[in-house]
């Protein structure tokens, strides 16, 4: 039981970045996008008409001939291509590695993939869609690749905690199973759903009194917005929300705003740059508008570096430092599709929960993800949240002719927020009643993968 | 938070209207049928001030009849940046702006007018619209010169980038 004195591995797995690291610290060792890049052939036979790809599938094919006599190669998932060409393969054929070819470990993950995929042999594919596993075997070799080469770990002596989205089936927590406790032989599995993580990491913010798993998880990343309601620990599934805005439409909307002034740069790159360094939410921007004319201190410059640092272009930074953020208060200004404000959101989230957990709802509403980092982004959130919840008080006070004992509305935000999903699972998976919870290697033998359908929860105190 | 509405008051008992856009009183130099404003705040000032906020905004819904005033303004100071170029001075921008606002414009309400479902006025009344058309006149040079004064508060050699940014936003998806 060697596992049992090992920190815990804690890998969140998003759509955009992974995070990875051990239970215990404060923050992951390793944030790198959910990318993975393989060997081209592998894509040009899925993609055959792709015109540049033409040779190296004729290769496909010719290596494919030569190798029909093994039995094996002609099994294996991937394209045989690489087989053929090296000498040692036919070797190989009669050992468990030979089952696939090498060129499955012909791949990189991460930043590294994102570098081996500009040059012209191999294809970057995002295992990870909405949240959701979407390539099985990308995924395989991605966390391979996580353990083995990032971490630098022996399954087998860790227990795991992986996070999953909201709404996931369970039939792809039986995958990742069979993927952990077969493939990799880890010591023991425990799958989280990622807001209730982000519920326990705002237990380090000292406006959380007691350490209760109810609350309202507004969950903002690159490509869209959640609204999770938690109650005592599950999920309300039939009441989430989700909001097409997020980091991404800011980015895309600061360079909107660069263009039509014209700036010299208006890369995505530099966009993005300005979201992280300079934007900002306001209380109001007929106010803020006046407060730049009257003090040039507001106006910032960011200045761009040529790669050879020959070449410097200093782009201005205006209204876009609080026009910005303001996509979430006010998606009018950017979208034409979507027009309901985050805030209306979050109240229209909180009323179609069961009426008995409303109070706690409001009453805890966590922010997680980068892109509810900005400055007083949680200040303005209470405030709007805060008056249209007032409002409907007064109304049924009105209607109902009684005194109502009033809806506490409390936004928290925490220091731990960028990565608050992996930290939350950090902090549970140092707890000493972790393992416990854990699914052992030893049950999933005795029971078969739909063990994992079910997960204890944490009821911390 | 929708776009901002005018916080002007208005009565339409005591308040002179046409049709139902009110002529609100001017702080301004210009001749023509406005009253001189009570205090220093008008609603030039609170058009350009509005200006760049409400032209980020698509809907916009008629609180009362200052909104209409409001409303043209914006999108006359729309019109007024959409002549200006970066590299003009201050002196050649009041030269193009003068033109701008005594240039002949349709009278909102009249035929042409880009946003007449919000704007009835009564035609046939002849005084009445020319009542309008010089007060529109009187509005439109006091505002093509303040915005001018914001414009070039910088430098007189160029107008404000971040103001002139906003040239190719179109408030309500209209323009004169």
């Amino acid at each position: 039981m060697s596992y049992m004195n090992n920190p815990a591995v804690v890998m969140d797995n998003g759509t955009g970045l992974t995070k990875l690291g051990f239970a215990g610290n404060d923050s992951p060792s390793w944030v790198f996008p959910t990318a993975i890049a393989t060997a081209q052939p592998s894509n040009a036979k899925q993609t055959s008409s792709n015109a540049v790809s033409a040779g190296a599938s004729s290769v496909a094919n010719t290596g494919q001939s030569s190798g029909s006599g093994r039995q094996y190669f002609g099994n294996s998932t991937s394209a045989t291509a690489f087989n053929s060409l090296s000498s040692g393969s036919a070797l190989m054929s009669n050992n468990l590695a030979g089952k696939r070819g090498t060129e499955d470990l012909d791949f990189y993950i991460g930043n590294e993939a994102l570098i081996a995929a500009q040059g012209p042999s191999y294809g970057l594919s995002y295992p990870i869609r909405h949240g959701q596993v979407e390539n099985w075997d990308h995924m395989e070799r991605f966390w391979e690749n996580s353990i083995f080469k990032y971490l630098r770990t022996e399954p087998e002596d860790h227990c795991f905690l992986l996070t999953e989205p909201p709404l996931n089936p369970p039939e792809n927590r039986e995958q990742v199973a069979e993927i952990f406790f077969e493939s990799f032989n880890c010591a023991g599995l425990y799958i989280a759903v990622q807001a209730v993580l982000a519920l326990a990491a705002s237990w380090t913010s000292s406006k959380v009194i007691d350490r209760s798993l109810t609350g309202t998880v507004i969950d903002s990343g690159d490509g869209v917005t959640h609204v999770i309601p938690v109650a005592e620990g599950y999920v309300i599934g039939s009441a989430i929300k989700n909001i097409p805005i997020a980091g991404r439409d800011i980015t895309l909307f600061i360079q909107q705003l660069l263009r039509e002034r014209g700036e010299e740069d208006t890369s995505l790159r530099t966009a993005e740059r300005i979201k992280q360094e300079y934007c900002y939410v306001c209380p109001d921007i007929v106010k803020e508008f006046n407060k730049f004319d009257r003090d040039s201190e507001k106006f910032a410059q960011f200045v761009v570096e040529s790669q050879e640092k020959t070449r410097r272009k200093v782009v201005d930074v205006g209204c876009e430092r609080f026009m910005a953020p303001e996509i979430f208060f006010n998606p009018e200004i950017a979208s034409s599709d979507f027009l309901t404000p985050l805030p209306t959101i979050v109240d229209h989230t909180i009323q179609a929960c069961p009426i008995d957990v409303r109070k706690g709802l409001y009453n805890n509403i966590v922010l997680s993800g980068g892109s509810t980092m900005f400055k007083d982004f949680g200040r303005r959130l209470q405030r709007d949240l805060k008056s249209i919840v007032n409002n409907r008080i007064v109304q049924s006070e009105y209607l109902s002719g009684t005194k109502s004992t009033g809806v506490d509305v409390q936004v928290i935000s925490h220091r731990k927020q960028r990565n608050a999903v992996w930290f939350g699972g950090s902090l549970l998976a140092q707890t000493a009643e972790f393992k416990s919870y854990c699914h052992t290697k030893k049950d999933y033998e005795e029971i078969g993968p739909e063990i994992v359908r079910n997960f204890s929860l944490f009821n911390m105190v | 938070m929708p776009a901002y509405h005018s916080t002007f008051p208005v009565d339409p008992q005591t308040d002179r209207m046409v049709g139902n856009i009110v002529l609100l009183p001017l702080n301004t130099k210009f001749r023509g049928p406005a009253y001189p404003a009570n205090s220093d705040y008008d609603i030039i000032d609170e058009c350009l001030d509005l200006f760049r906020a409400n032209s980020f905004f698509k809907n916009f819904e008629i609180k009362s009849p200052a909104d209409r005033l409001l409303i043209y303004g914006i999108l006359f100071i729309n019109e007024c940046l959409s002549h200006l170029r970066s590299t003009t001075n201050y002196n050649e921008a009041v030269k193009i702006s003068t033109n701008v606002a005594l240039d002949n414009f349709v009278l909102p309400g009249s035929s042409g007018f880009p946003l007449n479902t919000v704007y009835t006025v009564p035609l046939e009344d002849h005084n009445a619209m020319e009542l309008l058309r010089t007060y529109i006149q009187q509005f439109r040079q006091e505002l093509a010169m303040r915005l001018l004064d914001r414009l070039y508060r910088d430098s007189k050699e160029r107008p404000s980038k971040f103001w002139l940014a906003f040239t190719r936003r179109k408030f309500m998806n209209k323009s004169l």
